[in-house]
């Protein structure tokens, strides 16, 4: 018993002896790379606050698809503030790729918001026929949004706003004390060829 | 199974033509599906919270179905999660045994929903119903029943009053947006000087090791002082004197190494006292033949034809390499 572990500390020390000088000098190589590696995480995640800020501040920034999940979600709520939905839609989908869900919800609530804008602004100039389609899409968005996040509090309240909007807005206070319609689906023209869960 | 066999047969003699029909409804059973109440017993539907459900909201539901052991769901026949109705998806589905009892299986379904209605005043509404279907795990039979799913309400509640308080500008009935949430670089900072001083650490003994700066004069590293002085001697231009001078450092490497002066004589014990260095016995003989050359002999340039310099700049470079091998603990 004795013997053994004599010789089994003996294999330990060679064993030793041959790993300790290339483990003298990893360690430090090992350091540094792993401290130079970090320290471009953290100058990645302090340019990206920064662009993060001037967007948020209405100066336009240009975003690649592979950037941080949270720039990329700061630049589709800068489009989609400016109703350039067209440019958002390839970071939407980077996002759907990168992000978390909490993240990719925020992005369809910006998405929601900017067409239920869209749909208020036909309203208000008396189109009530093109607003429809536009309080669908708000609504698929907002759909989205609490599929991904069901505690989503923005998504919900939103979306029963754009889901009263068409029945409250034209005339208002007609239906009121009424009892509502339990189908809404004789209401909203939902868009045909649209897959479920894809914009 | 000792009273069983005491009991009398519970089964009544049955008559040929009966048990011609009994024999016959067994056949029919592996074809037909045998009617639900046979092997289902009661369906339970349970929630824990089917009310004061928001838009959105999720919701949870176990549905127990009690079956005669044997029998299983089958996996097909279970609902999928996806759009149950215009305002309901289901999201996630599993099931699990439960307990057995009295010969019947509690099978557990648990479900999760979520709803989609807008509701403008509580009201109620229908999960809707389906069926499961069970089979009996025997072997050669394919028994099936189905079990039936009732709907089941819940209570779905508004989030505003029906009717807002008119605005000037439409969009401020929507929720403002929330801030842009921002990178948090406080994780990858603290990693960075987490491996800075590991690398600064890794450093430091790797420094001490080679004596390197802080560490030239360690004592346990004589040999690597001697290399180091070799390795400058071995750029200078004036090559006679450089070679005394890489003899005087190794020199000097033995004795601080020993404690004592070495001569050539003193070899041997040199070795005896210090078996890490007996690979490097013929080197050190060599060194210790060019020494007395150099130093006392006629004529200085022999040595240096005999031993030529990279000869020693090896030698000494083998020798600290060594000594960093023999007290890698290393005593200051």
């Amino acid at each position: 018993m004795t013997a053994t572990r004599r010789s089994l500390a003996r294999v330990l020390r060679r064993a030793w002896g041959a790993v300790r000088p290339a483990l003298l000098v990893a360690l430090p190589l090992a350091g540094a790379a792993g401290a130079l590696a970090c320290s471009g995480l953290v100058w990645r995640d302090g340019s990206a606050n920064r662009a993060i800020a001037a967007l948020e501040a209405g100066h336009d920034r240009p975003v690649a698809a592979d950037a941080v999940p949270e720039l990329l979600l700061a630049r589709i709520r800068f489009l989609a503030a400016r109703e350039r939905l067209d440019e958002a839609e390839p970071l939407i989908a980077a996002l759907d790729g990168s992000g978390s869900p909490a993240l990719r919800a925020l992005a369809q609530i910006a998405l929601g918001n900017a067409r239920l804008r869209q749909a208020f602004a036909k309203l208000e100039a008396g189109d009530l026929e093109p607003a429809t389609p536009l309080v669908g899409l708000a609504r698929q968005a907002y759909r989205r949004a609490l599929t991904l996040r069901p505690e989503a509090w923005d998504a919900k309240f939103n979306l029963d706003v754009a889901s009263r909007l068409v029945r409250d807005f034209p005339e208002r206070g007609r239906e009121q004390g009424e009892e509502m319609p339990a189908d809404p689906k004789k209401i909203w023209t939902d868009i045909p060829g649209q897959p479920r869960g894809l914009p | 199974m000792r009273t069983r066999a005491i009991e009398p047969p519970r089964v009544p003699r049955e008559s040929p033509v009966v048990a011609m029909a009994g024999l016959l409804s067994v056949l029919l059973s592996g074809l037909l599906p045998l009617p639900a109440e046979a092997q289902i017993g009661a369906v339970v539907v349970r929630s824990p919270r089917p009310f004061g459900l928001f838009v959105g909201d999720r919701f949870g539901a176990t549905v127990e179905i009690e079956a005669v052991d044997g029998f299983a769901p089958q996996a097909a026949s279970l609902p999928k999660p996806g759009p149950l109705t215009y305002w309901l998806d289901l999201t996630a589905v599993s099931v699990a045994p439960g307990p057995a009892r009295d010969g019947n299986r509690l099978w557990r379904l648990s479900l999760t929903y979520q709803t989609f209605y807008a509701a403008l005043d509580v009201r109620r509404l229908d999960v809707p119903a389906f069926t499961v279907t069970f089979a009996s795990e025997a072997p050669r039979a394919t028994t099936s029943a189905v079990a039936e799913v009732p709907s089941w309400p819940i209570g779905v509640s508004p989030l505003r009053e029906i009717q807002p308080p008119p605005v000037a500008d439409p969009v401020e009935y929507l929720r403002p947006e929330s801030p842009n949430p921002r990178r948090d670089p406080a994780l990858p900072g603290a990693l960075a000087w987490a491996f800075a001083g590991l690398g600064l650490a890794g450093l430091l003994a790797l420094a001490r090791d080679r004596a390197w700066w802080p560490f030239r004069h360690r004592p346990a590293r004589a040999f690597a002082a001697a290399w180091r002085q070799v390795r400058r001697q071995a750029v200078r231009r004036d090559a006679e004197a450089a070679y005394r001078e890489a003899l005087l450092a190794l020199h000097r490497g033995l004795d601080r190494t020993d404690g004592r002066r070495v001569m050539g004589e003193d070899l041997a014990g040199f070795l005896v006292r210090h078996p890490a260095y007996a690979a490097l016995t013929q080197p050190l003989d060599r060194f210790f033949r060019a020494s007395r050359e150099v130093f006392f002999g006629r004529d200085p340039s022999l040595a240096q034809r005999d031993w030529p310099m990279p000869d020693l700049v090896a030698t000494a470079r083998r020798l600290a390499a060594a000594e960093r091998a023999a007290n890698a603990g290393g005593h200051s």
